[in-house]
């Protein structure tokens, strides 16, 4: 316990003294966030497909009552602040549909989303590993395509604050949470609520909340991924001024500064540190090989391809877009949950029948 | 062969990219670092974010 305090007081410490003190809180607000979603097998992959499957919404109601609670906090807060706080509002198009229902169906075959990834990677499980790359490369790839398809489809924003106001617009959004919690109370066979789940979502919430005051945005994944990858090609000699989303101004002066001072970066790279913190003593216990047969990491890492592919196009994963969409009242937050829960109603087929075969022959 | 080592190797990768970064001539610089937060400052979000879409009417 002593050793992994004094490990991250010096990392935050160093962090703040290089780089700044915003960074360092970032970066401990994403060691906090891995090691809650961790030791609290908190999710959002996993209660899905426990949902679909085992027809147990416990997870499921967990995530609703943390993204109410964010909304609760953020709307009023960005509202407040514009030129400070920023909201995850993104458009809604056909590609963004389509590319939620692929993560979906992806993030079931590996049993890993946006977040579940880094956590599980971060916890020593080699299909996370394997798909972890993947995953970066192919959110750099769909940056290549993001321009390409607000171009061949419209992208209309549904910005619910501007739409109906902020009192409206939490109004909507707590309303749609508790219609979709009653779908799944009357769907789940299995109690409610789960006492652990409820105290990680109430503490992920917290979490979110200190983000966006810190950040002045919304948690998010995927962005850091794909510029971490856009950095290591611009190495090798890749023209960023070829891609018209790395010529955005945002988007180069991401580029030219350090993945130290860049808000998603820090907070994978800390999801990763925290998962690893309360996973490190279980992990010695736990064999690296998951006894499969070895043709399933070519699944893992195509859908880790998928993964970041799709997450670009779909403007974010179950957390940019997901969690802080809806979270921040963007109406693509909830194109993007039906759209990747019907993807991952099919990824679960998929992955019980691919599974079976690898473990059978594996065995 | 336990998880453990998965955690290691993906510490010295995440190192490994942080540091070839750095070498490669890109450090941070705390002399241009924002206030610590951004919620009450004149440094807000930056910007760069999942949902960016550049282009589209946002």
């Amino acid at each position: 316990m002593l050793i992994r305090i004094v490990l991250i007081t010096t990392l935050l410490g160093t962090l703040a003294v290089t780089a700044g003190v915003r960074f360092a809180l970032l970066m401990g607000l994403g060691l906090s966030i891995g090691f809650t979603l961790e030791r609290f097998g908190f999710g959002f992959a996993g209660p899905w497909r426990r949902l679909i499957l085992a027809r147990n919404g416990q997870g499921v109601m967990a995530q609703l009552v943390a993204i109410g609670l964010t909304a609760l906090c953020i709307q009023p807060l960005i509202a407040w602040a514009p030129g400070q706080l920023l909201g995850a509002i993104a458009p809604i198009s056909l590609t963004m549909i389509l590319a939620a229902f692929v993560f979906g169906l992806a993030m079931q075959l590996i049993l890993g989303c946006g977040s579940g990834t880094l956590v599980n990677a971060g916890s020593g499980n080699l299909l996370a590993i394997v798909a972890l790359p993947l995953f970066c490369l192919g959110s750099f790839l769909g940056t290549l395509f993001v321009p390409w398809a607000i171009e061949v489809t419209p992208h209309p924003v549904l910005s619910l604050p501007q739409t109906f106001g902020v009192g409206g617009s939490m109004a909507v959004t707590i309303g749609g949470l508790v219609l979709v919690g009653f779908g799944v109370a009357r769907y789940s066979t299995a109690p409610l609520w789960n006492r652990k789940l409820l105290i990680a979502a109430g503490i992920i919430a917290g979490l979110a909340v200190l983000h966006v005051l810190v950040a002045g945005q919304p948690w998010g994944v995927v962005y850091g991924l794909g510029l971490w990858v856009a950095k290591g090609a611009q190495a090798l000699g890749w023209d960023p001024a070829t891609a018209a989303f790395w010529t955005h101004p945002i988007n180069q002066t991401a580029l030219a500064s350090s993945i130290l001072t860049d808000t998603t970066s820090l907070t994978s790279m800390g999801l990763i540190g925290g998962a690893a913190l309360a996973a490190w003593r279980g992990a010695g216990e736990t064999p690296l090989w998951p006894g499969l047969k070895p043709w399933i990491f070519i699944v893992v890492a195509l859908s880790g391809l998928a993964l970041g592919i799709s997450s670009r196009l779909a403007f974010g994963c179950n957390v940019g877009a997901l969690f802080s969409g809806i979270a921040s009242g963007s109406g693509h937050g909830w194109a993007w949950m039906v759209a990747g829960f019907l993807g991952s109603v099919v990824g679960v087929r998929w992955r019980e029948w691919l599974w079976l075969r690898a473990s059978e022959e594996g065995a | 062969m336990t998880r453990r080592l998965g955690i290691l190797f993906v510490f010295i990768c995440i190192f490994a990219v942080v540091s070839a970064e750095w070498v490669g001539g890109n450090p941070p610089d705390p002399y241009r670092a924002p206030d610590p937060m951004a919620f009450g400052s004149t440094s807000g979000a930056s910007g760069a974010i999942c949902t960016f879409a550049p282009g589209a009417s946002q």
